[in-house]
């Protein structure tokens, strides 16, 4: 499991700069369907990466699905030679996106966010247009179904405005 | 958790199709919920899941 009332605020008080996006971002805004990780667009600054890192190195992340043993260092210069990162963590498994098919970085996707509390904190969300938007440009069929309960979702806040 | 965006959403009649199978009445029991609601939700089908993983794996065991 996820734990996302303990991820979440780790985050946030280290200051770490990203936006929810992905299925916790679908739950975020009503979505009944199962999600098994917390994705994040993290700020690729040299400062927001070191506090990454700093954030997770006590949950021991490490590459998903990865065989045990690999020689993963998780520190600021691993994160910076990357971009695109699914680890597990002793909190659950997080994805730590640098950019999103449809979206771009934390810097393009800032002006579709909102603010969102949980759990203690307030966080950047992926507002649920952009979500949408991000989805159906991703193009994959899987999300298919996700897209049709996304945009049920708009549909019936439309109408309750 | 509302704002109001400015990006237009065209149609697409693969998504349009795809809604006709939607559940709302699980989505309107979670609108009615707040977002921390939500997560909290998420958690326990997340551990449910993980129970029946489990169960599915010890029953193919004992076969």
């Amino acid at each position: 499991m996820t734990d996302f009332s303990a991820l979440i605020p780790s985050l946030v008080n280290e200051s770490v700069e990203f936006i929810i996006v992905g299925g916790a971002a679908a739950t975020a805004h009503g979505s009944a369907r199962l999600t098994e990780d917390l994705d994040i667009v993290y700020r690729r600054t040299k400062k927001n990466i070191a506090r990454l890192v700093q954030t997770l190195a006590p949950h021991h992340p490490y590459l998903r699905g990865a065989p045990p043993g690999l020689p993963f260092a998780w520190d600021e210069s691993t994160v910076l030679r990357g971009l695109n990162f699914t680890l597990t963590t002793s909190l659950g498994a997080i994805d730590l996106l640098g950019e999103i098919a449809g979206g771009g970085n934390y810097e393009n996707l800032l002006p579709d966010t909102e603010r969102i509390q949980l759990f203690g904190v307030k966080c950047l969300c992926l507002n649920l247009e952009r979500l949408i938007q991000t989805k159906r440009a991703a193009g994959r069929p899987k999300d298919f179904e996700t897209i049709a309960e996304l945009e049920t979702i708009l549909e019936q806040r439309r109408r309750s405005q | 958790m509302e704002n109001h965006s400015s990006i237009m959403l065209e149609p697409d009649p693969v998504i349009e199709l795809y809604k006709r199978h939607i559940d709302l009445t699980l989505i309107l029991e979670n609108l009615r919920l707040t977002v921390e609601e939500r997560f909290v939700k998420l958690m326990r089908l997340q551990q449910f899941a993980e129970e029946l993983r489990r169960a599915g794996q010890q029953m193919e065991a004992r076969q």
